[in-house]
C-alpha cells in the first residue's frame, strides 16, 4: 500500500513537471494572468511622476504615519519612489487619464503576485520564508491581513487585533480562547503571533520558536524542557498528544479529562484500567484518581523526573 | 533505493520544467532608474493618550478564576500611550495597569538605521484565593520543606479513636480530618515577569544585525502533588523561584536576489528550588517492624522487614517524602538560513540548525526514608547503597534541516516542494534503576533502565497549485512523514498524506476555501514486548503511534454582497479511526466537527457590528480491561472489558458593536461573548454490566460550564483633548464538575477520600468591574 501511495505522489509531481514543460512551449505570458490587468511596463525612469502627483487624485491614500513613511530607512517607499515604489511608475496612468490598466493595483492581482510586491522589500527576518509557506500556497496573501493605506491595528492589520484577523479563517481555533482553560489571549497577554509566524517558519504548524512542537512550547515553559533522567514517551514526542494549546474545557488544557486521557494508553493491570466512576468517587480512596489532580495526584512528575526513583513519575 | 531514485528523477523533471520556463520568458530586468528626489511625506503629528481613573470590582464565588490572568483590585488604573513619528524616526511607548500584577510596559524606537524595543510584562496566574493547607513551609531553597503538626501526625499514626487523618471510607467522610482544623487559608497564585529587549542595527541597507534578550522570572505558588501510597495523596502549595534567560544574536544579509542569515540562541533555566521534602500526614515516624530482611524479600505469608511490603498501598511508609524539582537546563542553537530567488518567480530556501540541550543537576538519593536507606536493606538491595552517578548528565542534540523549493513558472501552475529533516538525539546515558524505592515506602526490583527517546522525522511535501480560472486555485498535494523512534512499540511510523484544496476569489461577492486531507498512518517494527513488559494488554496500541486513518475537511464561504458586509460560514470535520492489526485496546476513534456562522457589517469607518455563532462537537471512544496481571485469569477475560464514550458539545457566541465617533465626540464599544460546554462520560461494556449488577457502579454526571462576558466602554471627549471614559465588565461562570469537592457549594473540602488537598478546583463566579477614567490626548 505504501509503495502505491508513494508512486501516486510521485506521479503527481511528474504530472506537474510535464505540465510545466508544456507550458514552456508557449512562453508568451510574462506575468500571471491577473497581473495583466494592471501591469505597466517599467521601461524608463521618466515613467515616475512623483508622489505629489499621485496625491492630487488619491489624497486619502497617503501612507503617512506608517512605517512606510520612515524616510530615514533606505528601504521604505518614502526613501525610494513613494507611491510608485509599490504601484509602479505612474506616467502612463496619469497620461491615460487615470487608466486603471496602466498602474499596478495589488488588490486586483492574484494573491501571490500581490505578495510579490510586498516581499520585494519584506524579504528578511520574519518574512524570509514566505514563498511556498502554508498561507502563500492557499492564496492568503499579504493583503488578506494587512492594509498599507487603511489599516485598523498594529502592524497595519486589517483589524484592531490579531485574533480578529485570524478568526476570519480560523474561527474554530480563536473560539478556544474563551474555553474554561485557556492561554491568556483574551486577557491581551498573548496573541496568535506569540507562538506562530504566519509568514513562514522552519518549524511545523508555522510555530516560530524551535524546530519541534516541544521546543516551541518549552521556549516559554522551560521547566518542562528537561531533558530528564526519566522521560515520558508521549511528552518527548509532542506536547499536543495530551494538551490543546489553544484552549480546552479540561483542566490544564488537556485534550481529554483525567483519568480517561491517561487510560487511553495505560491499559495495563491493577489500578490504571480500573473503572473510575461515581461509586468509586463516593466510597473508595481510589477517588483520588478521579477528583482534583486525578492521576497526577501521585504521578506529579508526568513531564519527566530527575529522581533516581522516578520510574513511575512518583518522585 | 528505488524510491530514492524515482524521487530524484521527479525532482529533476520539476527543476528542468522550471528552468525551461525561465529561459522561455523575457527576464524581468531591474531597471537602473536614477532616483528622483522622493516627495517629502507629511510629518505625522505627535500622539499620546493618558488614561487615568479608578476601578472597582465586586465578585461572588471564585474570584481567582474571575481574575485568572489579571489583577482587578480596586484602585487607580492607568494606561499611557505615547507615540511620535517623523520622517527620521518613530517612537512609541505604552504603560498599562501601572503598579498591578498584570502591568506591562513597552517602548520601541526606530530610526531606520536602528530599531530598539524594550519591554517589561507581568502576568499573574491566580489559582484560588481560598486555598488552605495544614502544611507549613519551613524551607525554600534549595529544598522546599513542608512540615505538619507533629502531634496530629502521631494521633493519626496511632489510630487514636475519633481521629481521622485522611478519610478512607464514606463513613469517615462524616468526621472532619484533624488536618482540616489545622489548615490555614492562603491565596495561591503565581506571577510571571518578563523583561527584555531587542536591537536591530542596519549596518548597510542590505545587512542587519539582531540582538535580543529576555529574562523571565516565575514566583509565587502553584498546586503540586505528592503521594505516599494509593490512599495517601497530598496537594501542596509549591513555592516557585526560577528564572530563564534567553539571548539571541544574528546577522542577516538580504537583497532582491536572496538572503543569508546566521544566528545563535542561548537559553538557560535556573531553578532555585532543587527538591521538595514534605511530611507524611499519616506517619509521624518511619514505619519499621524492626525485623531483619529476608532474601528474597516480600514473600507472601512471611513477615519480613524492616519495611511493610504493602506500604505503598496501605500507607505504612515513611515519615517524609522527597521529590526532585524541574532541573536547571540550558539550550544552545546555531542556525543558518539561505534564500535564493531565481527567474520565473522561483525561489529556494534552506535552513540548517544544530541544537544542544543539557541538564546536569545533582541527583537526590534513592529515598529519604532511613529505614530503607540502611545496611539492613542494602544487604539485599545492593544497588540502593549508592547511585550509579551523582548527576543527571542528560543531553539531547538536535539537527534540523529544511529545504523549500517554490516556483510559479507561468500563470497556470505553482509548485512547492519541501523536505524537512529533524533529529532529536537523546544522548543521556542510561541510568540503572532495576532496584528503586516506590513512594519512599518500599524498595522494588521491578524498575529498569532509564530510556532515552530518540526521534528522527523526515518529511517530504509536494504541492502543485493550478490556477484553473482567474483568482481560483486548485491545489493537489502529497506528503510523506516518517518517524524513526526508539523506546516505542513501533520503531518506525509513516504518514502518507493526500490533500486537495480549492481557493477561489473569482467573484467579488464570494470567497470559497476548502481543503480535504486524508492521512494513512502505518507503523512498522512493532514490538509486543514493549507493551507487555509494562504489564499492558498485548492488544493495546498507543494512539500517538498506532496505525490509523485520518480524514479532515474544512469549507469556508465568505459572502460579501456589498462593501462593508460579510457573511462567513465555516464547517470543519475530522475523524481518526484506529484500525490497525491487533488494535483492540486504547483509543479507538476520535471525531470532531465545528461549524461557525458569522456576520460582520461595517457600513462606514465609524460603525462596525458583528455576530458569530459556533458549535463544536468532540467524540472519542476508548476501550480497556479491568484486570489483575498474569497469572490471574482476569487478565485474559473479555468479560472484564469496558469502554468509555466521551462526548463534548461546545457552543460559542459573540456579538460586538463599535461606534467610533459615529456619535459626535463619542466612542462606544460593546461586546458579548458566550461559551458553554457539556462533556459526557458514558461507560459501557461487560465489566460495567457486572458492576451495575453488583450495585457498585454510578454513572458520572456530565461536566458542564457556561461562561459569558459583557464589556462596555464609552469615551466622550468634551474637549478635543479631554474626555471621560466609563467602562464595565461583567462575567459569569457556571460550572459543575465532579472533580471539585466542596463541603458546601463554593466552600472547598480539603480532606476527601484518599487525599489532603488545597481545595483548588473548578467553581462558579460572578464578577463586575467598573471603570471611570479621565482621558487626555496630547
Amino acid at each position: 500500500m505504501r509503495s502505491i501511495v508513494m508512486r501516486a505522489g510521485l506521479a503527481i509531481a511528474g504530472l506537474v513537471a510535464v505540465v510545466g514543460l508544456i507550458g514552456t512551449a508557449h512562453p508568451t505570458a510574462a506575468r500571471p494572468q491577473a497581473a495583466k490587468a494592471g501591469a505597466p511596463q517599467q521601461s524608463v525612469a521618466a515613467n515616475y511622476v512623483g508622489e505629489e502627483t499621485c496625491l492630487t487624485c488619491h489624497e486619502g491614500q497617503a501612507y503617512k504615519g506608517t512605517a512606510h513613511a520612515l524616510k530615514s530607512n533606505a528601504k521604505t517607499p518614502a526613501a525610494m519612489h513613494g507611491c510608485e515604489s509599490c504601484h509602479g511608475g505612474g506616467k502612463d496612468h496619469v497620461e491615460g487619464g487615470g487608466d486603471k490598466a496602466k498602474i499596478v493595483n495589488p488588490k486586483t492581482l492574484d494573491a501571490s503576485a500581490a505578495s510579490d510586491t510586498c516581499t520585494s522589500c519584506h524579504n528578511r527576518s520574519a518574512h524570509a520564508l514566505w514563498d511556498g509557506s502554508q498561507h502563500d500556497q492557499r492564496k492568503v496573501g499579504c493583503l488578506s491581513c494587512h492594509s498599507v493605506h487603511s489599516s485598523k491595528g498594529e502592524k497595519q492589520l486589517n483589524a484592531t487585533n490579531e485574533a480578529q484577523i485570524c478568526a476570519s479563517c480560523h474561527k474554530n481555533i480563536t473560539n478556544k480562547q474563551h474555553r474554561f482553560n485557556h492561554m491568556p489571549v483574551r486577557e491581551d497577554k498573548l496573541q496568535c503571533s506569540s507562538c506562530h509566524n504566519v509568514h513562514g517558519s522552519t518549524n511545523v504548524k508555522l510555530l516560530k520558536a524551535g524546530t519541534t512542537v516541544d521546543e516551541s512550547c518549552t521556549s516559554c515553559h522551560q521547566e518542562k524542557r528537561g531533558p530528564y533522567l526519566w522521560e515520558h514517551a508521549p511528552v518527548a514526542d509532542s506536547c499536543t498528544t495530551c494538551h490543546d494549546p489553544h484552549g480546552s474545557n479540561n483542566d490544564r488544557m488537556l485534550v481529554a479529562k483525567q483519568p480517561y486521557l491517561c487510560q487511553r494508553c495505560h491499559v495495563t493491570s491493577r489500578h490504571p484500567p480500573t473503572v473510575y466512576e461515581g461509586f468509586v468517587l463516593k466510597n473508595s480512596t481510589n477517588a483520588n484518581k478521579i477528583f482534583g489532580k486525578a492521576c497526577v495526584s501521585c504521578h506529579q512528575q508526568i513531564h519527566g523526573s530527575n529522581a533516581p526513583s522516578g520510574k513511575a513519575f512518583l518522585r | 533505493m528505488r524510491n530514492t531514485v524515482t524521487i530524484g528523477i521527479a525532482a529533476l523533471l520539476l527543476a528542468s520544467a522550471t528552468v525551461a520556463n525561465a529561459q522561455g520568458q523575457p527576464q524581468q530586468q531591474q531597471q537602473n532608474v536614477p532616483p528622483q528626489a522622493p516627495v517629502t511625506a507629511p510629518v505625522a503629528p505627535e500622539l499620546g493618550l493618558v488614561d487615568l481613573g479608578v476601578r472597582a470590582t465586586s465578585t461572588t464565588g471564585d474570584k481567582a478564576r474571575y481574575e485568572r490572568y489579571s489583577d482587578l483590585k480596586d484602585g487607580a488604573v492607568s494606561q499611557i500611550l505615547f507615540g511620535k513619528k517623523t520622517e527620521t524616526f518613530s517612537f512609541a511607548a505604552r504603560a498599562y495597569n501601572v503598579g498591578y500584577r498584570d502591568q506591562s510596559y513597552v517602548a520601541d524606537y526606530n530610526s531606520g538605521r536602528i530599531k530598539v524595543i524594550g519591554l517589561f510584562d507581568s502576568t499573574p496566574l491566580n489559582y484560588f484565593y481560598q486555598a488552605a493547607t495544614p502544611w507549613v513551609q519551613a524551607g525554600t531553597s534549595p529544598t522546599a520543606t513542608f512540615t505538619l503538626d507533629p502531634s496530629a501526625r502521631l494521633a493519626v499514626q496511632s489510630k487514636t479513636p475519633g481521629i481521622v487523618g485522611i478519610p478512607t471510607s464514606a463513613a469517615q467522610l462524616n468526621t472532619p480530618s484533624i488536618y482540616r482544623g489545622l489548615a490555614t487559608q492562603f491565596e495561591m497564585q503565581q506571577l510571571r515577569t518578563v523583561g527584555g529587549g531587542g536591537l536591530t542595527y542596519n549596518a548597510t541597507p542590505d545587512m542587519n544585525i539582531h540582538l535580543t534578550f529576555a529574562s523571565t522570572k516565575k514566583s509565587g505558588t502553584m498546586p503540586w502533588a505528592g503521594a505516599f501510597a494509593f490512599n495517601n495523596a497530598n496537594e501542596l502549595p509549591l513555592p516557585l523561584d526560577n528564572r530563564s534567560n534567553d539571548v539571541s544574536v544574528g546577522a542577516e544579509w538580504a537583497t532582491q536576489k536572496g538572503m543569508v542569515r546566521v544566528g545563535w540562541t542561548g537559553s538557560w533555566f535556573d531553578n532555585k528550588i532543587h527538591d521538595l521534602v514534605w511530611d507524611n500526614p499519616i506517619r509521624a515516624t518511619d514505619f519499621s517492624n524492626g525485623l531483619a530482611i529476608t532474601n528474597p524479600p516480600c514473600q507472601s505469608g512471611v513477615a519480613m522487614g524492616p519495611y511493610d511490603c504493602s506500604g505503598y498501598s496501605n500507607g505504612n511508609g515513611p515519615a517524609q517524602g522527597r521529590m526532585s524539582m524541574p532541573p536547571d537546563s540550558s539550550m544552545n542553537v546555531v542556525s543558518a538560513t539561505g534564500l535564493y530567488k531565481m527567474p520565473a518567480h522561483t525561489s529556494v530556501n534552506a535552513t540548517l540548525s544544530f541544537s544542544s540541550m543539557k541538564q546536569n543537576d545533582a541527583l537526590i538519593p534513592w529515598t529519604i526514608n532511613p529505614v530503607i536507606a540502611s545496611p539492613t536493606v542494602y544487604s539485599v538491595f545492593h544497588d540502593l547503597a549508592h547511585l550509579e552517578r551523582n548527576t543527571a548528565k542528560a543531553e539531547v542534540r538536535g539537527v534540523n534541516a529544511l529545504v523549500n523549493f517554490n516556483s510559479r513558472p507561468n500563470r497556470w501552475v505553482s509548485l512547492n516542494m519541501r523536505y524537512r529533516y529533524n533529529n532529536h538525539d537523546n544522548r543521556t546515558p542510561a541510568f540503572e534503576a532495576v532496584e528503586y524505592v516506590r513512594f519512599d515506602a518500599v524498595p522494588e526490583e521491578t524498575g529498569g533502565e532509564t530510556e532515552a527517546f530518540d526521534i528522527t522525522r523526515k518529511t517530504l511535501d509536494v504541492n502543485a497549485t493550478f490556477n484553473i480560472a482567474p483568482y481560483t486555485a486548485l491545489r493537489l498535494g502529497y506528503g510523506n512523514d516518517s518517524f524513526d523512534r526508539t523506546g516505542r512499540s513501533f520503531s518506525d511510523m509513516t504518514d502518507d498524506i493526500f490533500r486537495v484544496s480549492i481557493d477561489t476569489m473569482r467573484s467579488q461577492y464570494v470567497t470559497l476555501r476548502g481543503i480535504y486531507t486524508h492521512t494513512i498512518r502505518k507503523g512498522s517494527g512493532f514490538s509486543e514486548d514493549t507493551i507487555v513488559h509494562g504489564g499492558g494488554q498485548p492488544n493495546l496500541r498507543f494512539y500517538d503511534e498506532a496505525d490509523s486513518k485520518r480524514n479532515r475537511g474544512t469549507v469556508l464561504v465568505i459572502l460579501t454582497p456589498m462593501s462593508g458586509v460579510d457573511l462567513t460560514t465555516s464547517f470543519a470535520k475530522g475523524e481518526d479511526v484506529y484500525n490497525g492489526e491487533g488494535h483492540e485496546f486504547g483509543l479507538l476513534s476520535n471525531d470532531n466537527s465545528s461549524i461557525n456562522v458569522g456576520l460582520n457589517i461595517a457600513p462606514k469607518e465609524t460603525v462596525a457590528f458583528g455576530v458569530n455563532f459556533g458549535r463544536d462537537k468532540f467524540q472519542s471512544m476508548q476501550k480497556s480491561r479491568n484486570a489483575n496481571p498474569l497469572p490471574d485469569v482476569q487478565f485474559n477475560d473479555p468479560a472484564r472489558d469496558w469502554t468509555l464514550d466521551n462526548d463534548e458539545t461546545v457552543n460559542s457566541f459573540d456579538i460586538y458593536l463599535d461606534l467610533s465617533r459615529a456619535i459626535k465626540n463619542t466612542d462606544i464599544s460593546l461586546n458579548y461573548d458566550f461559551s458553554d460546554s457539556d462533556n459526557a462520560f458514558i461507560h459501557g461494556g461487560s465489566r460495567i454490566s457486572s458492576l451495575i449488577a453488583a450495585g457498585t457502579f454510578l454513572a458520572l454526571p456530565d461536566v458542564t460550564n457556561k461562561w459569558r462576558r459583557v464589556s462596555a466602554d464609552v469615551k466622550y471627549f468634551f474637549q478635543p483633548k479631554v474626555g471621560i471614559g466609563l467602562g464595565w465588565w461583567y462575567e459569569k461562570l457556571d460550572v459543575s464538575d465532579f472533580n471539585t469537592i466542596d463541603l458546601t457549594p463554593g466552600t472547598p473540602r480539603i480532606d476527601y477520600l484518599g487525599e489532603i488537598s488545597t481545595g483548588y478546583g473548578n467553581r462558579p463566579y460572578k464578577g463586575n468591574t467598573g471603570f471611570v477614567r479621565l482621558l487626555y490626548r496630547f
